[in-house]
């Protein structure tokens, strides 16, 4: 018995996720639970598996889509033993496991049914000139964007112009293969000046090219150029990371849109219009001004100096490391990627201060200890750590100093206070960084969240977790206690206001007011936000915090 | 007696930009001092200009409707035709429009000063009045000072004969024969008036097409319209005026000149409008002038001086009353505080002649100047029911769309009520409208007005009330 069935996107934990990578053709065979698509959300990146075994019919979706829950990924045609026969039950079956899935995406995704598709015979080689940008001088590159042997598709970055209005990537006319790249960031260029030299994938290149000079801008020169040529001049398109919108031709804004982008100072050839046939709306504008308020200011390196009440810092001059001796360039993970811009607003918007103490865990540890064996006896399949002694006495700290659980309003007018108490755990895998959330501390006893924090561990190391595993948390606790190190200082994850940075324990000889004892010592980190919390609360919390867990009977106070 | 002002604004001019600098300025809470040469507001524009030459215009659009209708079966008497009654008329108009602003600017409590004002420094302003010096102190200026008929060296200007638009418009009397010195909007609308009052007119221009703004073909239907009634004379100059007591005598050179000099009882000079950026004594202030007379300006309507703005005929061409408003509203906004800057895709241009020519954004010949790609859609009148049904199929109407998308980038009519229909056009150009959003605009018949949207339809390849050029091939 076989059935068309539709894949549908899952609950993927967010508004919307932007497909980076199709792994599937129509025609293929799969497995349940193989994966489909590659989706990318502000958080991580995962694959959506196929909730069934069978033959890919049809595929709905194309890299670069933005999809949502609900919508139609691919058709399958089910195999007899398919779990389900009734259609209904799929949307059931469909809410399978996310998983992310770092490691896989490092290929980038472009254009693979070009690569695919046969070489045609019309092939040449042409070099790509920086076309007209609208600046009389020289233009410094800050980043190139393609490597000799690269396969690219028309319209893909080749370089990275920064002027002082606006930086830009310069796309390239037309598909092909790299043969030679002649720019390197710090150079200077002008219109002009050769780029790289292509050989064209002969079905992109001559055939199309005089659309894609006709799409640019109307001032350019007259069209009696050879269409190589031409279609090496196509204007550059304004860089826009996170819109990755390219603006062509005359901009969609009616007067009042044109006003009140005047009165914000916004340059409306960088707005993505939303409205009917891409007009640019008021809510365009605003949410453009918004979304420029947000960005981490130093990403491209372009705005680093960012004039009044930005940071005013000296530009850093591209070092040649090869000069040295021999170097790798390895770029960084899609989580570092991700992750970096967020810690870098974090790090220059939040006020930090970092406080120290150490915890007397010496009596915790050996009723830890105690218990563990008794665990053992009992087959519960889990062994209690500190840190969920840390997370009971920092929920319980929380629940004493409620403004450790809360966040800054977006207009920073006032706190919203939260009635939960749910905690991120840095774990620390072989992508990267991840912090899952433990939900309703507070509510749970020892042997619930040892559980769970064994689960969502392992989870977090086969890069399993879901994008809803990572949200929702109020504070955060970053262990570095099971490497070593005496004391570090944490960045707190906004929007939580604080977290807790765990080092290594140590025995220490304690003054206890005749003779020294050897205590266990365990040396802890808070760094707060200090907008929210004044220095003397964090003191107290921290004081409250390592009292709890110097003697826990006081979480039954 | 003299007497001493301060405020925070001054207007220099009460033309359209001049009190709409000012009304703006007061409403957005801003003492106002308006100060203005003649004894009513309005400038030329409702004094001498645009009000009082469509009050008259109309007059010569009764007599010729009421003629023509002798071809359709009602036949009028030959039209009796009183002066001075024409003349009473048409100052009432000027009366009612100009005593609405007078009581406006007092509804708004805006200070009226009347008399000739110039700069004495960068924040003092004396205006001469009957009444002694009148000195202003101000924290912002606007100066809105307009323009002046330019006239000719070689044309005696103390001749009672030889006239300008203020003199045609005052309607001395109905010459036999008159010369139009100007084939531009102003010539070609005086022209109609006297022609339809029973005046034998000559229009000389020295371009080889009447209104060269306009585009070729608009202003060919025109022309071809009024050689029956005009004796036009392209590509051809007046060398030489020489007043006789029996008129007028004027030599011509160019193509279509008549060989010996030709007898006129009236000639109208209308060759344009000179800036009145020397007569307010702008340099005073430290205000930069132009050798020609213009004040340049930022796109705030800041001169060089940063606290003094200037708008209007004074900063720049087009001079028009509408881009005059505009700029006077965007002038008040940045005195009183708002980020505004004068930015329109389009400023529409009309010249009230019969037939009417209207025209706004590019024009077909602009677009080939700046090598843009377009394309151009006529709907010929001669397929309007309404049109047919007024007997005036001698219009069209013209969109001009980017080739690519579709984007509405300008248009031009030529035809009765032209310059009524032009505001679509502006609207969609402002807009950013294409072919598609004008086309499926349900626009009501029959009406002049559908023409826009079926120019549209031209464009689409939609078209049902003409032969489709873009209409799907069959296969025989």
């Amino acid at each position: 018995m076989s059935d068309i069935q539709k894949i549908l996107v899952p609950d993927v934990g967010g508004d919307e996720v932007e497909i980076i990578e199709i792994g599937v053709a129509v025609g293929d065979n799969i497995e349940a639970e193989d994966a489909i698509i590659t989706v990318e959300t502000d958080k991580a990146s995962m694959d959506i598996p196929s909730p069934m075994a069978g033959q890919i019919t049809t595929l709905k979706v194309a890299v670069g889509d933005k999809l949502k829950e609900g919508d139609i990924i691919a058709e399958i045609s089910a195999e007899g033993s398919a779990e389900t026969s009734n259609s209904d039950a799929i949307t059931a079956t469909v809410e399978a496991e996310i998983v992310p899935v770092a490691a896989t995406v490092v290929e980038a995704p472009a254009a693979d049914d070009k690569t695919k598709s046969p070489v045609a015979s019309i092939s040449a080689i042409i070099d790509i000139e920086v076309p007209d940008i609208g600046e009389d001088g020289e233009v410094d590159v800050i980043e190139v964007l393609v490597c000799v042997g690269d396969v690219i598709a028309e319209e893909d970055g080749l370089i990275t112009l920064e002027t002082d209005k606006a930086t830009m990537d310069v796309p390239s006319p037309s598909g092909g293969t790299v043969k030679e790249v002649f720019i390197s960031v710090g150079d200077k260029v002008k219109q002009g000046s050769v780029v790289i030299k292509l050989e064209t994938s002969g079905d992109a290149a001559p055939a199309d090219a005089p659309v894609v000079a006709e799409k640019t801008f109307a001032a350019a020169a007259p069209a009696t150029k050879t269409a190589a040529q031409q279609s090496a001049k196509s204007a550059p398109v304004p860089h826009h990371p996170q819109m990755g919108v390219t603006t062509k031709g005359a901009i969609y804004s009616t007067p009042s849109i044109r006003r009140i982008a005047r009165e914000f100072g916004v340059d409306l050839s960088l707005v993505k219009g939303t409205g009917r046939k891409n007009r640019i709306l008021k809510e365009d504008v605003q949410s453009y001004v918004k979304y420029e308020l947000s960005r981490p200011k130093a990403n491209a390196g372009s705005s680093v100096a960012g004039g009044a009440g930005g940071l005013q810092v000296i530009e850093r001059k591209p070092i040649d490391f090869s000069k040295f001796g021999e170097v790798e360039t390895v770029p960084l993970t899609r989580i570092q990627k991700i992750s970096g811009p967020t810690l870098h607003r974090n790090w220059v918007t939040i006020p930090h201060v970092t406080q120290f103490d150490e915890a007397d865990i010496t009596e915790v540890e050996a009723f830890r200890k105690e218990q563990n064996v008794i665990c053992e006896k009992q087959k519960l399949g889990f062994k209690i750590t500190p840190l969920v002694f840390i997370l009971k006495a920092i929920a319980n700290a929380m629940a004493a100093y409620p403004v450790f659980n809360s966040s800054l309003s977006e207009d920073g007018e006032s706190l919203i206070m939260k009635k939960y108490c749910h905690i991120g755990v840095a774990v620390d895998t072989p992508n990267g960084l991840v912090v899952p959330v433990v939900r309703d501390v507070d509510q749970k006893g020892i042997h619930q969240l040892s559980k769970e924090l064994l689960e969502i561990s392992l989870k977090a190391r086969d890069g399993k977790l879901k994008a809803v595993d990572m949200q929702g948390s109020c504070f955060t606790i970053s262990s570095l206690g099971g490497i070593g190190g005496i004391s570090f200082t944490p960045i707190v994850n906004a929007p939580d206001v604080a977290i807790l940075g765990v080092s290594k324990s140590e025995m220490k000889p304690k003054w206890n007011g005749s003779e020294f004892i050897p205590r266990l010592m365990l040396p802890l980190a808070l760094s707060y936000d200090h907008r929210v919390i004044d220095g003397a609360v964090a003191a107290r919390f921290i004081v409250h915090l390592s009292g709890v867990m110097t003697d826990i009977r006081r979480l039954t106070l | 007696m003299s007497k001493d002002i301060k405020t925070q604004v001054v207007v220099l001019g009460a033309g359209p930009g001049g009190y709409s600098a000012a009304f703006r300025a007061a409403d957005l809470g801003l003492d106002v001092v308006l100060v203005e040469s003649r004894k009513t507001l309005g400038g030329v524009c409702l004094n001498v200009g645009c009000i009082p030459s469509k009050a008259l215009l109309h007059v010569a659009k009764v007599i010729d409707d009421a003629k023509n209708m002798a071809s359709h079966g009602v036949t009028f008497g030959v039209p009796e035709i009183n002066l001075d009654k024409v003349r009473s008329w048409k100052d009432n108009v000027i009366a009612q429009l100009t005593g609405g602003l007078t009581g406006m600017a007092k509804a708004r409590k805006v200070t009226t000063v009347n008399g000739y004002g110039k700069f004495t420094g960068s924040n003092t302003l004396a205006v001469e009045g009957e009444n002694g010096t009148t000195t202003i102190t101000f924290e912002n200026a606007i100066i809105a000072a307009g323009s002046s008929v330019v006239n000719l060296p070689f044309i005696p200007t103390e001749d009672p004969r030889i006239i300008d638009s203020t003199g045609a418009l005052e309607l001395k009397d109905i010459p036999e024969n008159m010369l139009v010195l100007g084939g531009g909007i102003i010539g070609l609308e005086m022209g109609t008036v006297y022609s339809s009052l029973g005046s034998n007119i000559s229009v000389v221009e020295f371009a080889d097409q009447l209104v060269p703004a306009a585009d070729k073909d608009i202003v060919r239907i025109y022309n071809n319209y009024v050689k029956k009634r005009f004796n036009i004379m392209l590509s051809t100059k007046v060398v030489g005026v020489e007043a006789k007591d029996d008129g007028l005598y004027v030599t011509f050179e160019g193509k279509q000149a008549p060989a010996e000099p030709v007898r006129y009882d009236k000639i109208l000079v209308a060759v344009g409008r000179k800036p009145n950026g020397h007569l307010v004594a702008a340099d005073k202030a430290g205000v930069n002038v132009d050798e020609r007379g213009f004040i340049n300006v930022t796109n705030e309507l800041r001169t060089n001086v940063n606290h003094i703005f200037a708008i209007g005929d004074v900063v720049g061409q087009p001079m028009l009353a509408h881009k005059a408003v505009h700029e006077a509203h965007v002038a008040a906004e940045v005195i009183s505080g708002k980020k505004h800057i004068f930015e329109p895709r389009c400023i529409p241009s009309i010249a009230y002649t019969d037939p009417e020519m209207a025209w706004v954004g590019v024009t077909e010949s602009e677009a080939k100047e700046q090598g843009l790609n377009i394309e151009v859609a006529n709907f010929p009148w001669a397929a309007s029911g309404r049109a047919i049904a007024s007997a005036r199929t001698e219009g069209k109407t013209k969109l001009i769309f980017e080739k690519e998308t579709g984007r509405v980038l300008g248009g031009a009519i030529v035809g009765i009520n032209a310059g009524e229909m032009l505001g679509e056009i502006c609207l969609a150009v402002e807009m950013g409208a294409d072919a598609e959003d004008v086309g499926l605009t349900i626009h009501a018949h029959p009406t002049l007005n559908e023409s826009i949207g079926l120019a549209a339809e031209i464009f689409e390849g939609s078209i049902t009330d003409l032969p489709n050029a873009k209409a799907v091939k069959k296969k025989k």
